[in-house]
């Protein structure tokens, strides 16, 4: 509902408090530290968008099953559910609700299965284990998790309108539009309003590209605060990703991350 | 997915079966699903309630819709989503909402049998009045927030019965509403023909193909003109509904018989239509040189100078560019007019239509069932109405009804251990009349409806 983001459910119930946040990952932050969490986040985001890419999906659904895939995640553990599972999930069902039109479940499963092969052998050396069942199945839980909030506001419109407002900068806009899609690889999509995640990324697109917009952000009637907090979300993202070598340090990671028992426990 | 996870979520999953008493209580179906009359198991309301049960199994992409459409609107003249229910064994979506007694669909129909009986339906005089505003009311609430409806018609407009809300307008089955300030694919693409086709707008007719605001407020002009007249205005005979293509003679045809052809001032870009040049070939206008709106509501008593007229004239522009927007209609004079528009519709008056009818089990899933029954049953409110048996029955491709389906309607008391349902209106529901059949056609322009000299009220609804 492109509608009222004040009366939204993702205002009403998905704005989350850090301290929230902290206390429902308890369990996995026990057995990762705060970085190897980061770094998994990260790892499913880029494949979300690998997947979205393959499928031709827009920006904007791409941006709607990461943000379901981190909701599910702030308030279940990793082990509760297989991310390899949930991320193809959140897909399917994000292509539904952006009206793409429904993904063909053996599209799904075959898009899955070359790219785990091709893009992400690095990760996983056996080849994808789930079927369309799974899919469905586990499409189930994760509606039932998302509390049938469905309709995700994204940073890409109020990001267009202030760009509007600005005035022509295709250069600034382009960069903020990708500052955008980096903020889905931190926490901020589930801790702030869209529009302030938008003033936020402008405003390191602007520091990048040395345009001096300060008399134009003063006017802008935000709490400054919560700006800074999301623009040191970002740059600690783009800090982490200088010395962090995916390809080689993730295999480790997933092996370490809490995993699913398919067995009761005693 | 982890095994505790899956005992501790279904632990405290609720089930709709232990919740709700639906059963038996069925009192619609059609393509989205089957709709229930249920209450709560632990009484801690005695309320009413509507659980629908979605066609199919899983989440399709209309069912998504809904879900995440309703779960984010808000509006006291637009269905409430109260709770989804998940059934995962079965893989089946249940949603619930509050129970509307009433639909545009059986008042209508009531109306028109009463009408053919030449018995008086006695109902306030501000009736027609409060539901079309109340109608602009929830479509402007829904198109301020970039929703369309794209399915507006008699059976999705929803009238509380008795009760808090009583006689309070919902709109319903947002089944094919989308967004469309952003639409990702052209809305045309997804699925080809949606609206039903008395209610389309002609520039839909015509293969235009994004839906706009516009669309739905010609609909709610078919509406109001049929609240005025119990006839849908735009009547047409339908044969394919299921085709591809959006261009549609007879329903055209229909149109100008009432409208008149437009004349190109009235609507200069009517040239840029994809289906334009089929129009210019299909059609002459000379053979509508003498239609007119003013002249069709004419002959159902609605005065040319009348507000209503003039307000139902300002719907039904053919042009979608200078159709009216829900907002202005709002404001317009016939709505400052006495009587003012009610909250309850019937404004306190004894409610004349019956209460919906429990469908029974043999009407349903009797796939031995040879007869056309089975056809008659996927038609009828196959174009989705919320609740209750309804529908357009002659949206299939049935037109001889009133038989096996009528048949098979029985009228029953309320759910299990509730009091009866229809102690006060022992009316007699008219039994599937056949509301399209063409000859029924002609009653409208005979029946003489004497107007009632009472103040508070009068036979027909206007």
């Amino acid at each position: 509902m492109a509608g009222n983001f004040w009366q939204s459910s993702h205002y009403q119930q998905w704005v989350l408090d850090k301290q929230d946040l902290v206390r429902e990952r308890q369990y996995d932050l026990g057995i990762l530290s705060d970085e190897e969490y980061q770094k998994i986040f990260i790892f499913f985001s880029n494949l979300i968008q690998t997947l979205g890419e393959q499928l031709k999906l827009r920006q904007q659904v791409i941006a709607t099953a990461t943000v379901y895939f981190k909701r599910f995640y702030a308030r279940n553990s990793l082990k509760c559910i297989d991310p390899l599972l949930l991320a193809p999930t959140c897909v399917f069902l994000a292509s539904k609700v952006e009206e793409f039109g429904v993904i063909s479940n053996s599209r799904l499963i075959s898009i899955c299965q070359t790219v785990v092969k091709n893009k992400f052998s690095y990760a996983y050396s056996q080849e994808f284990p789930y079927r369309s069942t799974h899919i469905l199945e586990c499409e189930f839980y994760l509606l039932e998790n998302l509390d049938c909030c469905l309709i995700v506001y994204q940073p890409y419109r109020p990001l267009l309108q202030l760009l509007a407002d600005i005035g022509h900068e295709d250069q600034l806009l382009a960069l903020a539009w990708r500052v955008v899609n980096d903020s889905l690889r931190t926490d901020v999509c589930l801790l702030y309003p869209p529009y302030q995640i938008a003033i936020g990324c402008l405003q390191i697109a602007c520091v990048v590209l040395q345009k001096d917009l300060k008399a134009w952000f003063a006017e802008l009637n935000v709490d400054i605060e919560k700006i800074q907090e999301i623009v040191r979300y970002v740059c600690s993202l783009f800090e982490l990703w200088k010395t962090y070598d995916e390809k080689k340090d993730i295999q480790a990671l997933l092996n370490k991350m809490p995993k699913p028992k398919t067995q009761p426990s005693r | 997915m982890d095994y505790d996870f899956k005992i501790r979520t279904a632990n405290e999953r609720a089930k709709v079966e232990d919740l709700f008493d639906y059963e038996g209580c069925k009192v619609g179906r059609g393509t989205y699903g089957h709709v229930y009359k249920a209450r709560r198991k632990d009484g801690s309301d005695t309320k009413d309630y509507a659980l629908k049960q979605i066609e199919g199994t899983g989440l399709s992409m209309s069912a998504c819709r809904e879900i995440a459409l309703l779960r984010e609107l808000r509006h006291v003249n637009v269905i409430t989503l109260i709770r989804v229910f998940l059934s995962h064994n079965d893989r089946k979506v249940w949603l619930l909402f509050d129970y509307a007694e009433h639909d545009l669909w059986h008042i209508i129909k009531f109306h028109r049998a009463a009408k053919a009986n030449k018995k008086p339906v006695m109902v306030p005089k501000g009736m027609v009045k409060s539901l079309l505003y109340q109608i602009l009311d929830g479509i402007h609430y829904l198109h301020s927030n970039w929703v369309l409806h794209r399915d507006l018609k008699p059976a999705n407009i929803l009238v509380m019965g008795e009760g808090p809300e009583r006689g309070r307008v919902k709109i319903a089955d947002m089944g094919f509403a989308r967004l469309f300030n952003a639409p990702l694919k052209p809305l045309a693409d997804l699925d080809p023909v949606v609206v039903t086709f008395w209610y389309r707008a002609p520039e839909l007719l015509l293969g235009a193909r994004h839906y706009t605001k516009a669309i739905d407020i010609w609909a709610i002009g078919c509406i109001f003109a049929e609240l005025l007249t119990s006839e849908p205005i735009f009547h047409c005979r339908q044969e394919d509904i299921k085709t591809s293509n959006p261009y549609h003679h007879d329903q055209l045809d229909r149109i100008f018989n009432v409208m008149g052809f437009p004349l190109e001032k009235d609507w200069e870009d009517i040239k840029k239509m994809p289906e334009h040049p089929t129009l210019q070939k299909d059609f002459k206008r000379s053979n509508y040189s003498s239609c007119s709106l003013i002249k069709y509501m004419d002959r159902h008593k609605i005065k040319p100078d009348s507000k209503a007229f003039h307000l139902l004239q300002k719907l039904l522009l053919m042009d979608p560019n200078k159709r009216i927007t829900s907002e202005v209609a709002m404001q317009d004079p016939y709505f400052q007019e006495d009587p003012l528009p009610t909250n309850d519709v019937f404004a306190g008056c004894a409610i004349p239509y019956p209460k919906r009818e429990f469908l029974t089990d043999d009407d349903q899933d009797d796939k031995s069932d040879k007869n056309n029954t089975r056809t008659n049953q996927t038609n009828n409110g196959g174009q989705g109405a919320q609740q209750g048996g309804g529908g357009q029955s002659d949206q299939g491709n049935n037109h001889s009804h009133g038989g096996p389906n009528a048949a098979k309607r029985v009228r029953l008391s309320g759910p299990p251990g509730h009091p009866p349902a229809g102690q006060q209106n022992n009316i007699q529901q008219p039994q599937q009349q056949d509301f399209h059949h063409p000859h029924q056609q002609n009653m409208m322009f005979q029946s003489g409806n004497q107007q009632q000299q009472n103040p508070t009220f009068q036979q027909r609804f206007q």
